[in-house]
């Protein structure tokens, strides 16, 4: 894995305006960053990386297999027991999962370790799908890359198979906060993808979702949904007034309920506790579990909130000093706390591997590069390449 | 490992997707009736399935029907006396009109197995002589055995009544993007 100093395109405000990005002048495009990119060999991306998101993925699907059922794990979860019933029936009828994103700390001189999984409402996957492939075929069209340079990125296809596979019977409405630029433009790709799969769709805002006198989810035209691809945290969802309605209002959601499970942060100690010492798992414990002193005794450690977003809340203690501490709105949730595994340094830049999965296959990387040891939303995706 | 080969797409430009037009359309065998007594005397028929398929696209018919919130409005579109209350009251608390069902189309059977749901069928005011689906696809003007496209044949959606709206979203606005 090297990094690895790159021209830019010279027409890049261009670029950014026919991709609906923002260009601020003088800084470039919000969120990406090509003046360096990173270098992978085969080896690293298909063993270190590909194999080992898939091997995660299948640990996944065991912690789920248990937890549903287990009151006491998803009480720890802090999933409302509203919900328990039906997240466990969503996982027992097999519904189907589109997206998530892995964020893996990866140096090249061991196995990528697991921080986190996005696995319900993950983002920057415009930049890894289209514009980072754009940027691919500019730079190999102009000899700014050796010209062997691959890229792991089969997303768009995968997506687009997988919408095909899903068999959505009628029209899919997509649903998300739509005053947030960056949400809407995930769910519009795709949106784009579903229609490329022949779905018939149409987005509307979370706030417009209607219920009708039989329980059911309705649209501003009055047609019940049946389909909801939402862009829209589980954990929101559940909480808010309309949450009483889901499991009786016989949506089809995407992503399936079971995800719930995966995209809290307590699934990193599930893991732990029922795979310690796999190579991809890192140290984790719930903060109220008498074992996490092996980890705060150690000095070394992170906390983070069971279901936090954008690198918010999250503290670094390095020999029992606090090395980082983040602000966010999410101090109040149980806490779980992870050995410390620095992102590699390079040049004071920290790149956090985030391996694409789409319907459980690792098909994409997105390499996300912020100047702390904490990836934030001012981070940027860096472009990559494969060459041996 | 599977490396992307080149693709092109539009995206972010909102593809507005053209409806395929209905002659080019696969037909399929489906079976129109104007009530159950019909339905009854089609010698093709057995009084079993007709009173089944009958009673399937009944009760669908209060919650697929278009909904209308004056009487006027749903005769203007459906005829005089052609309209009926429905079963659902506005969030607040008025009337809620619909058309009547005028007839029903049942799936063929296939193998002895009926190829689809039944549904219910209307008819519009400015075209009495056909029937249309909730969904307001034409099927014709024939009963008894016959074809129709075969999107007229897909399950017609909920017209429902909305009672309350805004539900969702207060913690979008409280924590602002979903992203992770």
């Amino acid at each position: 894995m090297q990094r690895i100093p790159a021209t830019q395109r010279v027409n890049l405000e261009l670029a950014a305006r026919e991709h609906g990005l923002e260009y601020i002048s003088g800084e470039g495009i919000t969120g990406w960053d090509e003046s360096a990119y990173y270098q992978f060999t085969l080896q690293q991306i298909e063993e270190d990386i590909e194999s080992a998101a898939e091997e995660i993925e299948d640990l996944c699907f065991q912690v789920v297999d248990r937890a549903v059922n287990s009151e006491s794990v998803l009480n720890r979860l802090g999933i409302p027991e509203a919900f328990w019933d039906y997240i466990a029936q969503s996982w027992k009828n097999g519904e189907k999962n589109l997206l998530g994103r892995m964020d893996l700390s990866y140096n090249s001189n061991g196995p990528a370790k697991l921080l986190e999984y996005n696995a319900d409402t993950p983002t920057t996957l415009y930049e890894t799908s289209v514009f980072q492939w754009e940027w691919l075929e500019h730079a190999l069209d102009k000899g700014l890359v050796p010209e062997k340079c691959e890229q792991l990125n089969d997303v768009h296809e995968s997506l687009v198979g997988a919408f095909s596979d899903l068999g959505i019977d009628g029209l899919a409405h997509f649903a998300c906060n739509q005053e947030i630029e960056d949400d809407k433009g995930t769910l519009d790709y795709i949106e784009e993808c579903a229609r490329e799969a022949g779905v018939k769709s149409c987005s509307l805002k979370m706030e417009d979702i209607g219920v009708d006198d039989a329980g059911r989810f309705t649209d501003l035209e009055g047609h019940n949904i049946n389909t909801l691809v939402k862009l829209y945290p589980w954990e929101w969802l559940m909480e808010e007034e309309f949450g009483s309605h889901i499991p009786t209002s016989g949506v089809v959601f995407i992503e399936p309920p079971w995800k719930a499970i995966l995209a809290n942060k307590g699934l990193l100690p599930l893991l732990w506790g029922m795979f310690e010492d796999h190579p991809n798992l890192l140290p984790s414990f719930f903060e109220d579990d008498p074992s996490v002193s092996t980890l705060i005794d150690g000095g070394d450690y992170v906390r983070k909130p069971l279901l936090s977003r954008q690198g918010a809340n999250i503290e670094i203690v390095k020999n029992t000093k606090t090395l980082f501490q983040s602000d966010g709105p999410y101090a109040d949730e149980l806490h779980i706390i992870q050995a410390f595994e620095p992102l590699p340094n390079f040049d004071d830049h920290y790149p956090l591997v985030g391996c694409w999965m789409v319907a459980s296959k690792a098909v994409g990387l997105c390499i996300r590069e912020d100047n702390t040891l904490v990836t934030s939303p001012l981070a940027k995706v860096l472009p990559h390449v494969i060459l041996d | 490992m599977k490396f992307r080969s080149s693709f092109s797409v539009s995206l972010m430009v909102s593809a507005s997707l053209i409806a395929l037009t209905a002659c080019d359309e696969p037909k399929v065998d489906a079976s129109v009736f104007k009530n159950i007594e019909q339905c009854k005397k089609d010698p093709m028929m057995r009084s079993g399935e007709c009173e089944t398929s009958f009673k399937e696209a009944r009760n669908q018919h209060a919650a697929v029907a278009p909904k209308y919130t004056s009487q006027a409005d749903c005769q203007a579109d459906f005829g005089e006396g052609k309209c009926e209350p429905a079963p659902y009251r506005t969030s607040g608390g008025g009337s809620v009109f619909m058309p009547m069902m005028m007839g029903y189309m049942m799936g063929s059977m296939l193998g002895g197995r009926r190829s689809m749901m039944s549904q219910p069928l209307y008819r519009s005011a400015k075209n009495p002589g056909t029937f249309r689906t909730a969904d307001n696809r034409n099927v014709g003007s024939k009963t008894g055995r016959t074809s129709v496209a075969r999107s007229a044949t897909s399950r017609p959606s909920f017209k429902s009544n909305t009672i309350s709206r805004g539900g969702f979203g207060s913690s979008g606005r409280r924590f602002g993007s979903a992203a992770t």
